[in-house]
């Protein structure tokens, strides 16, 4: 038998297994088209799509280096509607974590695609000086936020006394300017808007980067929502379509998975490298 | 990593950076022998800066009762329990620092407190060393002991929180070395909390960010001390500025007693970071526990102090503490009354060391009123 036999044959069985595979697992993340973007991570709507696992690795590449892995995979799907693309990401992890705190650490997961769209795209671990990558990230504590829990201690220790706050004593009406300046004071973050402060209006925030180290706020507009499923969380993650993004054309995406109680924080991240990202076209 | 000299230890050592050190140094002598645990300066701290929401269980400035007390929970036995207690060859440190017994994957050797660590801050207060039997109350001296230990940020020369953090969030301004987090870059990884040996960064749930002792910065910017300073009801530390040993100048005060008499010593040099808070060691603890809290120039230090009723330099300088509200950059003594001075020898403050003795006749003839002793 010839080489060229040879390859044609185990082409022509690769492809009768792929026939009887239910769901074909893609080798890329395929975007499909939709005439609306699901709501919520358990949509129907996102059954139109078809699933990529991703298999994560530690981020072991520079320090703070994540050295014993732990989430395995998170499990992709992606819609697109119009000027939006929606991903829906889902893991295993038997813990919530979703109370900040010191030696408490929450979980979250990021999407990253490149700013550019070209064929040397920037390096996947959080792109590179003049090459940036736009983040979405979701935690699991903007999440309930989000869905109404309170933003005071007593919502994160519910045993904790406080004493007194200055800016609640009474001589100050509540809810003031008076009262908001003086908590500012307490609160040097809030006050040079950082967006770590709470409370959340959002579960998901924009970044964007250009190599470790560098994150900073990016241009707005991604949202987002996350639930529990069993044993894990499913996560939707909106953004607007990339730059130059449509059918039959590429770019990457690439994923990260935080574990709270594998005190995952920052570059302490299972992740993946470039996955192709495209868009089908529609029929 | 860098190479960088670390002259508390005696040695070069590995650090995150290159060595680079600031216009001038902010640093402070504390003298364990006065100090009394009432937790002014520690109030003081947390009125004026920690007393919002998510800071309720932050004291950036904390009084422990040693051996036994600690904030947060046995913050030092475990670190030195990871650095095998290190090792001194006379004045030259043989052990590692938290820098170079670095794990694979970390920038510093360090552990994170849980939130409980932080709930006992007065754990061990006034716990003697030992077991005082009946009647040992009156044999002296007290064949037990305990001290107290006032902690800030040491403001360190070589920060573990500055090199932990990997968005490069803290910094230590070239003014002044006044180590600080930048609230608008810290996104709340906790690094620092992890690196810093003394555990004096903290982290705030409600802002997401790490927040710790920035000096009051704002007042040094104005030429006075702290606020944990100028309350301080023990009169127990003195604020200034450090230079390197080799450039010590006697009428520096913190020099002079850093680096002229070496009475004053740095906490756990050990770990490496240079720390700039500089303590008196107790005179009456057993030296084999504070050589291990403040390196082996205790026993000279103990002595030197214990000589300070034969040395007016030294005796004058320790009546400049708690003298002023402003930062005392020289001082002199001339006879019997030691003046602090501004950079251009301006005086601050002029202080005697003997106060005059007045006695009043226990009986007032004036009055024809016999006096108590109540004041």
């Amino acid at each position: 038998m010839t080489m060229k036999r040879k390859l044609a044959l185990a082409g022509a069985l690769m492809a009768t297994v792929a026939c009887q595979t239910k769901a074909p697992v893609a080798n890329e993340v395929v975007a499909m088209p939709v005439a609306k973007l699901p709501a919520a991570p358990q949509d129907s709507g996102w059954s139109a799509a078809s699933e990529h696992t991703a298999k994560l690795l530690p981020q072991d590449l520079v320090d703070p280096r994540l050295m014993k892995a732990s989430t395995a995979e998170v499990r992709v799907r992606a819609v697109a509607s119009g000027s939006e693309i929606a991903f829906r990401l889902e893991w295993t992890d038997p813990v919530v974590n979703d109370l900040p705190g010191p030696g408490r650490f929450l979980d979250g997961c990021a999407i990253q695609i490149p700013r550019v769209r070209e064929a040397n795209p920037p390096d996947p671990q959080m792109g590179q000086a003049a090459k940036p990558v736009d983040i979405a990230f979701w935690r699991a504590d903007w999440q309930a936020s989000v869905n109404g829990r309170e933003d005071s201690i007593r919502a994160l220790y519910p045993n904790a006394a406080v004493d007194h706050y200055p800016f609640e004593a009474k001589s100050i009406e509540p809810g003031s300017a008076v009262a908001k300046e003086m908590a500012a004071r307490y609160a040097p973050a809030q006050a040079v808007g950082n967006r770590r402060v709470g409370p959340r209006v959002s579960p998901v925030e924009d970044m964007v980067a250009e190599g470790p180290g560098t994150l900073s706020p990016g241009p707005g507009g991604s949202r987002g929502k996350g639930e529990r499923t069993d044993g894990g969380w499913s996560v939707m993650i909106v953004r607007k379509m990339p730059e130059g993004l449509a059918p039959r054309q590429r770019t990457q995406i690439a994923f990260a998975v935080w574990e709270g109680s594998k005190e995952e924080t920052g570059a302490r991240k299972m992740r993946t490298g470039w996955i192709p990202l495209s868009v089908k076209e529609s029929k | 990593m860098a190479r960088v000299y670390n002259w508390q230890l005696g040695r070069e050592m590995s650090y995150w950076y290159p060595e680079s050190r600031p216009q001038r140094q902010f640093a402070a002598v504390f003298d364990t022998n006065k100090c009394i645990a009432c937790q002014t300066c520690t109030l003081a701290c947390k009125t004026t800066w920690t007393s919002g929401r998510g800071q309720e269980y932050m004291l950036w400035n904390n009084v422990e009762s040693k051996p036994y007390g600690f904030y947060p929970l046995a913050w030092d036995l475990k670190l030195l329990d990871m650095l095998d207690g290190g090792k001194w060859n006379g004045s030259r440190y043989e052990g590692q620092t938290v820098f170079e017994s670095a794990p694979a994957g970390e920038r510093v050797l360090g552990w994170r407190p849980e939130s409980e660590d932080y709930a006992y801050p007065n754990c061990g207060e006034d716990d003697c060393a030992g077991q005082v039997d009946g009647g040992a109350s009156m044999a002296m001296p007290h064949m037990n002991w305990f001290y107290y230990l006032a902690r800030i940020c040491n403001h360190c020369s070589y920060p573990a929180c500055l090199a932990s953090c990997p968005r490069g969030s803290i910094y230590k301004r070239p003014e002044d070395g006044i180590v600080l987090v930048d609230q608008g870059r810290c996104r709340g990884y906790q690094e620092c909390v992890k690196g810093c040996p003394y555990k004096k960064v903290f982290f705030n749930p409600m802002t997401g960010t790490s927040e710790k002792c920035i000096a009051c910065f704002p007042k040094i910017e104005q030429g006075i001390q702290p606020q944990c300073f100028v309350n301080c009801i023990g009169k127990i530390r003195m604020a200034g500025w450090i230079s390197k040993p080799q450039d010590a100048r006697p009428e520096n005060p913190i020099d002079y007693l850093v680096h002229i008499k070496k009475v004053a010593l740095p906490l756990f040099p050990q770990f490496g970071l240079e720390p700039n808070v500089y303590y008196i060691p107790p005179v009456h603890v057993p030296t084999a526990f504070t050589r291990q809290m403040f390196g082996p120039g205790v026993d000279d230090a103990i002595k030197t102090y214990r000589n300070a009723k034969n040395d007016p330099d030294l005796a004058g300088l320790l009546c400049l503490f708690g003298s002023s509200e402003m930062v005392m950059p020289r001082w002199r003594r001339q006879g019997d009354t030691v003046t602090g001075l501004d950079e251009k020898g301006n005086a601050l403050v002029r202080v005697p060391m003997n106060e005059p003795v007045h006695v009043r006749p226990a009986y007032d003839k004036l009055y024809q009123i016999a006096r108590t002793n109540c004041p």
